[in-house]
């Protein structure tokens, strides 16, 4: 019993964890919380619904398809109506209003076009549960822990590995300073949306494969965004570390104690990271800015 | 190599850079001095790219220069900032990769880094946030390197740095330019620029108000009177 509540929460958090990377990745280069972030989770979720719907009924399939198109979108948004903005180097205000712009008109376009009803993922495969050293875990949660892990570690060596993961480390220190060492910034920064709207995307196919997918299905967010608070916001190690904590804790709140408890822990959470270590877990302190 | 002409930049209503126009020689050293606030930063921000200039023109190799900074850069033309502005959160060897960017490969730069900096390579695994402010000094010329410059631009190399090791990166600014490196420096420490330097300019109130090699400008009285003679790098400086 324990072990499966503890599988289901690393399942969620490695979701969490999904998200928050692309908060904390874009947050860590333009000090700026990305709220048009949960539009590319809503368009994950939907992307694999009509996959399974139309194309067939394979969920890696769709989970590729999505991240994909939401990586895509998230590149666009960041071109079409963040970049206008940065160049005219305004106050971080008016980008947190255009992404709120965004979150908003994205979900209602949402129910415009089609509707504001729950749509369960046309698939055989949710319902599976696997037996393991005598204990029935579901198998679409160890699916999505695998996958969503597979993707951190991959995420992983990009940054610490690669020529780019140096430079996107360099930025989130000084632009202008990684600038002068010949990298094309604005570009880094496009494919840092493009990297955090791939995660989202595969995210949003994951979290619709749980709980289908709807129109508000983005503001799920929100809890990534607690996980990034919580382990630092700018740090990737701390929204991972924060995202699997939330996730786990959440399940045990809800298995053992209260499932009303559930969504107030993480705000509750949130208020007490806020007040005792603003900078959480593992965030860069100021000093940290040359 | 370098041409500037006519160049203006302000901030906000500051008139920063009053058309400034000097060459400058492919293989030569220039050194700019003048006071604090006289725009000598602003002149290298505007030359890399990092400032847009209100009027005038940098004219490198013949072209006017591009837009962006890192096209700048691409073509030859690195600055070492005021201030150093090294990555602290990366390694000293992760600060010169970054260096390399537009390179295929980091090796040779850094072998000729540690060649240059001993201190580096031993601490090379080190966060650059840790290192004394002469050895961040280092590391941002060495960086500065890594990307096979034909012109470094360096702003304030000495600054808050103790004499004997003024002397030092002053020598390595030489070898680099006896390379075949051209060198652009801000020096608040006029002796020293002088002294190495092939051209010279007084920049005063965002205007060139003097312009002559070094050797001429070294002799010159009002040069002396402000810049040598004072308390400025001259009378503190034993080297
Ligand atoms: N970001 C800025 N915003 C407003 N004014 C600025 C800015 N940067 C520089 N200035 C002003 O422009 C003028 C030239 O500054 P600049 O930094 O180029 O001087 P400098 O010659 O490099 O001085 P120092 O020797 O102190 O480094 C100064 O009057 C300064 O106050
Ligand atoms: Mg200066």
């Amino acid at each position: 019993m324990f072990i499966q509540q503890l599988i289901t929460g690393l399942s969620i958090g490695s979701v969490y964890a999904l998200m928050a990377v692309g908060y904390s990745l874009i947050y860590s280069l333009l000090n700026f919380t990305n709220f048009a972030h949960s539009v590319c989770v809503m368009v994950g979720a939907y992307v694999s619904y009509f996959f399974l719907l139309l194309v067939a009924d394979n969920i890696l399939a769709a989970a590729l398809c999505s991240l994909v198109v939401a990586g895509v979108l998230s590149a666009i948004i960041e071109k079409v109506a963040y970049q206008p903005l940065l160049d005219k180097n305004v106050n971080r205000i008016y980008l947190l209003i255009a992404g709120l712009g965004i979150q908003i008109v994205g979900e209602n376009l949402v129910i415009v076009l089609l509707d504001g009803r729950f749509h369960a993922y046309p698939t055989t495969f949710s319902s599976i549960p696997i037996k393991l050293f005598g204990i029935s875990i579901g198998l679409i949660d160890l699916i999505i822990l695998g996958v969503s892990s597979l993707a951190l570690v991959l995420v992983e060596l990009l940054i610490r590995k690669t020529k780019t993961g140096l430079a996107i480390r360099g930025a989130a220190s000084d632009l202008n300073t990684t600038a002068l060492m010949g990298v094309p910034v604005r570009r880094l920064i496009t494919i840092v949306f493009l990297l955090a709207g791939l995660l989202a995307g595969l995210a949003g196919s994951f979290t619709g494969l749980k709980y289908t997918a709807y129109p508000s299905i983005g503001s799920l967010t929100t809890k990534a965004f607690i996980s990034a608070v919580f382990g630092g916001l700018g740090s990737i190690p701390g929204a991972v570390i924060g995202a699997f904590f939330l996730g786990v804790s959440e399940t045990m709140i809800a298995a053992y104690v209260s499932s009303s408890l559930r969504d107030m822990f993480s705000f509750v959470l949130l208020v007490v990271v806020l007040v005792i270590r603003p900078t959480g877990l593992m965030g860069k302190a100021t000093e940290e800015k040359a | 190599m370098l041409k500037i002409e006519n160049l203006q930049a302000s901030y906000g209503k500051i008139q920063a850079l009053r058309d400034i126009s000097f060459e400058l020689n492919e293989g030569e050293i220039m050194s700019i001095i003048g006071a604090n606030g006289a725009g000598k930063s602003t002149l290298m921000k505007c030359i890399i790219g990092l400032q847009r200039p209100d009027g005038g023109s940098v004219i490198y190799r013949g072209r006017p220069m591009g837009k962006s900074t890192y096209k700048t850069v691409q073509n030859g033309i690195v600055l070492v900032p005021e201030g150093r502005w090294i990555f602290p959160a990366l390694t000293v060897e992760e600060n010169l990769k970054l260096g390399a960017y537009i390179v295929k490969s980091p090796d040779e730069g850094l072998k000729r880094s540690f060649r240059m900096f001993p201190k580096l390579e031993e601490r090379k695994k080190q966060r650059a946030g840790t290192l004394s402010g002469g050895e961040q000094q280092m590391l941002a010329i060495a960086r500065g390197l890594m990307a096979n410059p034909k012109l470094i631009m360096l702003d304030e190399p000495s600054l808050g740095l103790a004499p004997l090791i003024i002397n030092d990166i002053m020598n390595i600014i030489k070898e680099i330019n006896q390379q075949g490196v051209t060198v652009l420096m801000v020096e608040q420490n006029a002796k020293k620029a002088l002294g190495i330097a092939h051209q010279a300019c007084v920049m005063e109130q965002g205007r060139i108000v003097k312009r002559g090699s070094a050797a001429q400008l070294a002799q010159d009285e009002s040069v002396i009177a402000a810049y040598l003679g004072g308390n400025k790098g001259g009378t503190t400086d034993h080297g």
